[in-house]
């Protein structure tokens, strides 16, 4: 099996495994079976606003604070999210030691540089503010 | 009506049919979920433009890599030829992302509408061709192995690809990913001509390949707007179940639906989409 297969067979059960997560965290959520930090009738009043207003009225965290609040059903689905954010690291970290073992050490690298650029988005370092 | 006078559940049930409706549209238009949903959504729904961009990101996401291995297996993307683009295109995603969150949202929803009133210009005017002559490799494109073999499924024959004007590629994906990141699309408009038209890609492994390459860029700017605490589920979860359960129904419709006026259609929503954010940005219509 070539490396784009590997990598096709990684990238459909992950985003499957992603994808069940983030719909069963949601319907959880919205059907109230786990209890939520912001009501959901309030709702309406924070997703009308500036991300820096609604952080600072309604106290979410920012970075992977949220990983503190998994109690809570907004931050459940964030697993969801999180797992689609890092199936693609995943994928190319798989492929790597095959590109490697078989001396394409330029696709190595190429390889290399986009985990590290994924995993620095990723790591909350580079979120600015206004 | 004040969008406060509904209860809050309306606004993911109403959210959740207009995305089932643009999953249905974006695959008979062949264009991503992602360059209709951020203006249509952030024009006429109450959420700001903020948690919209986010959300269409993930939207944009969970597309690419649901679609991603059938086109990887079948060869109808190419890993040789996206991975060395996407590192350029993610590295600027994330100054898009960046910059969009840090520009002030009246400009950014300005900006938002002239870009989206280019991308129905460019829908509307621009050719394809299926496989392009004339391809003379460069240095660049070949040291990064970027050629290969695919099989066309229609015609029943391997294709030979090569690519020229890779430097010029690189250079415009590093703009796709800065549009990607500050607007939350989809970038598959400007993929597919790039590939296909400035370097020499067989339509349809640039249409594949795009995919691939977006679930990439987006996932790198995704993560900023998940940092920065932008990614509210109620807008999420809804939006992406919508667009990936009418994709399905769109996929069926496939075969019958006529595509060119389902294009046309999109130009249409498109330009009006682009206006309406263009309007709202310079104030004149909020």
């Amino acid at each position: 099996m070539n490396d784009q297969q590997v990598y096709a067979r990684w990238l459909d059960w992950g985003t499957r495994l992603s994808l069940a997560v983030l719909v069963a965290a949601f319907l959880a959520y919205v059907f109230g079976l786990t209890p939520a930090a912001l009501p959901l009738a309030e709702m309406p009043r924070f997703w009308r606003l500036p991300l820096e207003h609604y952080l600072a009225l309604s106290g979410s965290p920012t970075g992977w604070g949220w990983v503190a609040m998994l109690d809570k059903g907004e931050y459940q689905n964030l697993v969801g999210v999180a797992l689609l954010g890092l199936v693609t690291v995943v994928c190319y970290l798989r492929v790597l030691p095959l590109l490697l073992a078989r001396r394409e050490r330029l696709q190595a690298a190429i390889v290399a540089a986009q985990v590290l650029v994924l995993l620095l988005a990723a790591s909350g370092l580079l979120a600015g503010g206004h | 009506m004040e969008a406060a006078a509904f209860p809050w559940w309306i606004w993911p049930l109403a959210l959740f049919a207009v995305t089932f409706l643009l999953g249905i549209v974006a695959v008979l238009a062949g264009v991503g979920g992602g360059v209709l949903f951020v203006p249509i959504v952030g024009g006429f729904f109450p959420f700001h433009l903020d948690f919209v961009r986010g959300a269409g990101l993930l939207l944009a996401l969970s597309g690419a890599l649901s679609a991603g291995p059938a086109l990887l297996r079948g060869g109808l993307a190419s890993l040789r030829l996206a991975m060395p683009l996407a590192v350029v295109g993610s590295i600027t995603s994330i100054g898009g992302a960046l910059l969009g969150l840090a520009l002030p949202t009246s400009f950014v929803q300005a900006a938002l509408g002239v870009t989206i009133l280019a991308i129905a210009t460019l829908m509307w005017r621009s050719k394809k061709s299926e496989h392009p002559g004339g391809v003379r490799p460069d240095a660049l494109g070949e040291a990064l192995h970027m050629h290969g073999v695919y099989h066309d499924p229609a015609s029943g024959r391997d294709v030979d690809w090569r690519v020229h004007r890779t430097a010029a590629g690189f250079f415009a994906f590093a703009g796709i990913g800065v549009l990607a990141g500050m607007f939350g699309l989809g970038a598959g408009w400007a993929n597919v001509p790039v590939f296909n038209l400035l370097m020499g890609v067989p339509l349809k492994l640039s249409v594949g390949t795009s995919g691939f390459l977006l679930s990439v860029i987006d996932t790198s700017a995704a993560w900023i707007y998940v940092n920065r605490g932008a990614v509210l589920p109620i807008i999420v979860a809804p939006s992406i179940i919508g667009v990936m359960l009418g994709a399905k129904i769109g996929a069926r419709l496939l075969r019958v639906a006529p595509a060119a006026t389902v294009r046309r259609i999109v130009i249409v929503l498109l330009l009006a989409a682009g206006a309406r954010a263009l309007l709202k940005g310079l104030g004149w219509w909020n």
